[in-house]
């Protein structure tokens, strides 16, 4: 019986979809009331607003809408940092029309050029305005796992998520760093210093943050969901141990990867520490007491669900990935 | 409001308890279930259960293609006529994920299975289904329709890391359940390794057998369509008599993956004992 089924199997190889990358794929779920955006940024043609926040740090906020909504490929939270000498920019969003928004927005508030191009970590609306940026000859800069984590994810991103590049969707557009950080790495963009660190598996297993010590500006990337649940990809229990050591720093400004800015890091992580913990004990006492992960997904933290938005679908997954995680502890 | 609508409709369709018993002709059908149908089951009749008897719960919009939960239920079956039981997923690369036969038919010491969970991978957009074959002959099916896609191919995930072949059991604090673990990338065959960009060759887990107290439970083939880490979960009306041991076959080594536990001994069950020597066949 297992010779005809490897037999059945490679006669129907082609039905296989391309891979999927965490919670991208289910995040199936009607689109939540618009974030309100704070600030006092112009607006760009099209509606691209981006904020001046400090000196030269400069936010497009993302909407707080879901994956299949429309402006999906405008969720997260990017912008740029101007020094004496050029630009950085951080996260280029969902689409290479987005990332073309942000480079317009860029031209029109300054001549320098733009050196740097930073990825704080895989997922495709941090990512896919890359190709705006290459006609700038920049360097692309992320952790020194996301190389592997684009590679793994390029199928899946070209299959799901074509629409969101120039036409035809090619592989080309997707692109990896050529710096990868290892632990830490010191940018200078002319008399500005910014410090990326690459962190343990959290989020996902490539997470990075960037310090402009200028300003005391952190841009926390997704290690920091405000108002939006929390998607977990990487691991729950390497994520809380990145907010223990986050919480202490005392930073003058916090851009996280989704939602509002915040001032105070021990505040802000609050809520996500307090979901993620739920999470752990919910599923924690579902495996002692011999439930199912069918038992778990309906039980678990569903006293979180009033604090989020986009809660349906994305918490069961969480749910489903960390019972994964914790069954073999 | 379109997307939220759907979502409802579909959630609606998994609510167990809901269904009743209908014509096979009223179940959502599809090519790739007629033809095996036609493979497995030539032209037999085929009825379809009500809930008590035989229940199929998946979740109509999983939470991770590549993980989804999967629950039978036998609740009703006081006879324990339910022989075998072959889960499908239509739309899979490899659509028979398991073909249980339950020892609970032909043997009165065996503990009566009456809930079995695993975990499984869903390529697209199918229909489930659950085939009963009951010690007179019948045939009984449940279904149901589950939205996912790219579960065959996902990559493999950062749990995956450990001992090849580590087994957890977990019974519950009643011992009527226990959770069997296994830790195996049970490879699908159409994940791609991102460095070299080749395909990982299908290697999974391709028996388990579990014994109770002595007794044989349930015999299980298996294939690619279950998750990395194979899981299984069997529940009983009654405490399992102890000792409860697992045996995995590997497809590709057969090499022979065993763990026992002992009653009142759950360290030694979260620790559970290897024995990757191959040790015969079974």
């Amino acid at each position: 019986m297992a010779a005809a089924e490897r037999s059945g199997a490679a006669a129907l190889t082609k039905i296989g979809l391309l891979s999927l990358c965490g919670w991208l794929m289910v995040e199936w779920v009607a689109p939540a009331r618009a974030q309100e955006h704070s600030g006092h940024g112009q607006p760009m043609p099209g509606g691209f607003n981006v904020a001046e926040l400090k000196p030269g740090v400069f936010l497009h906020a993302g909407q707080q809408v879901a994956l299949t909504a429309p402006g999906h490929d405008d969720i997260a939270n990017i912008g740029f940092i101007v020094g004496e000498h050029c630009v950085a920019v951080i996260d280029t969003g969902g689409s290479v029309t987005i990332g073309r928004a942000l480079r317009a927005a860029i031209e029109k508030r300054t001549r320098l050029p733009i050196c740097y191009i930073i990825n704080t970590h895989v997922h495709v609306d941090h990512v896919l305005g890359n190709a705006a940026f290459k006609q700038d000859h920049p360097s692309f800069v992320g952790s020194a796992q996301l190389v592997a984590a684009i590679a793994r994810s390029t199928d899946f991103f070209l299959a799901q998520y074509g629409g969101d590049l120039d036409a035809p969707p090619t592989a080309d557009q997707i692109i990896s760093p050529d710096q990868g950080v290892e632990r830490e790495l010191t940018l200078d963009l002319g008399h500005r210093r910014l410090i990326l660190e690459s962190w343990p598996i959290a989020h996902t297993d490539c997470d990075l943050t960037v310090y402009d010590q200028r300003t005391g500006t952190l841009w926390t990337g997704d290690l920091l969901f405000r108002e939006r649940l929390p998607a977990v990809d990487g691991s729950v229990k390497g994520w809380l141990s990145v907010i223990d050591e986050l919480e202490h720093r005392q930073v003058a400004l916090i851009i996280p990867g989704h939602g509002t800015i915040a001032h105070d890091l021990a505040t802000a992580l609050k809520p996500e520490r307090r979901y993620l913990r739920g999470l752990i004990d919910g599923v924690r006492q579902e495996i002692k007491g011999g439930q199912s992960m069918q038992h778990a997904l309906e039980h678990v933290a569903n006293q979180e669900s009033p604090h989020w938005l986009l809660w349906d679908s994305v918490h069961q997954r969480n749910v489903a990935r960390v019972y994964q995680e914790l069954e073999w502890e | 409001m379109a997307q939220a609508l759907a979502l409802g409709m579909a959630v609606t369709l998994a609510l167990p308890g809901s269904a009743v018993a209908i014509e096979e002709s009223q179940q959502p059908s599809s090519s790739a279930w007629e033809i095996l149908r036609a493979k497995y089951y030539g032209d037999r009749s085929m009825g379809l259960v009500d809930d008590r008897y035989m229940s199929l719960q998946v979740p109509a919009n999983t939470p991770d293609a590549a993980a989804t939960p999967l629950t039978l239920r036998f609740a009703d079956d006081e006879q324990r006529r339910i022989k075998q039981v072959r889960v499908f997923i239509d739309n899979n690369p490899s659509p028979l994920v398991a073909t249980l036969d339950f020892a609970h038919a032909t043997s009165a010491n065996a503990p009566p299975v009456t809930e079995i969970d695993l975990r499984v991978r869903i390529d697209r957009f199918t229909s489930v289904r659950a085939v009963a074959e009951t010690t007179d002959g019948a045939l009984e099916m449940r279904s149901s329709w589950v939205k996912a896609s790219g579960g065959c191919s996902a990559p493999p995930t950062a749990a995956g890391a450990g001992v090849l072949g580590e087994i957890r059991l977990r019974p519950s604090p009643d011992a009527r359940s226990i959770q069997i673990s296994i830790r195996h990338p049970n490879s699908s065959g159409f994940q791609i390794d991102p460095q070299s960009g080749d395909n990982i060759p299908a290697h999974y887990i391709s028996h388990l057998r579990v014994t109770a107290g002595g007794h044989a439970v349930l015999d299980a083939e298996t294939g690619i369509s279950l998750s990395e880490n194979p899981t299984l979960r069997i529940a009983t009306d009654q405490p399992l008599p102890a000792p409860v041991t697992i045996d995995a076959l590997d497809s590709e080594t057969q090499v022979h993956f065993t763990a026992t536990w002992q009653a009142g001994s759950l360290k030694q069950a979260t620790a559970a004992r290897i024995d990757a020597a191959g040790n015969g066949s079974r």
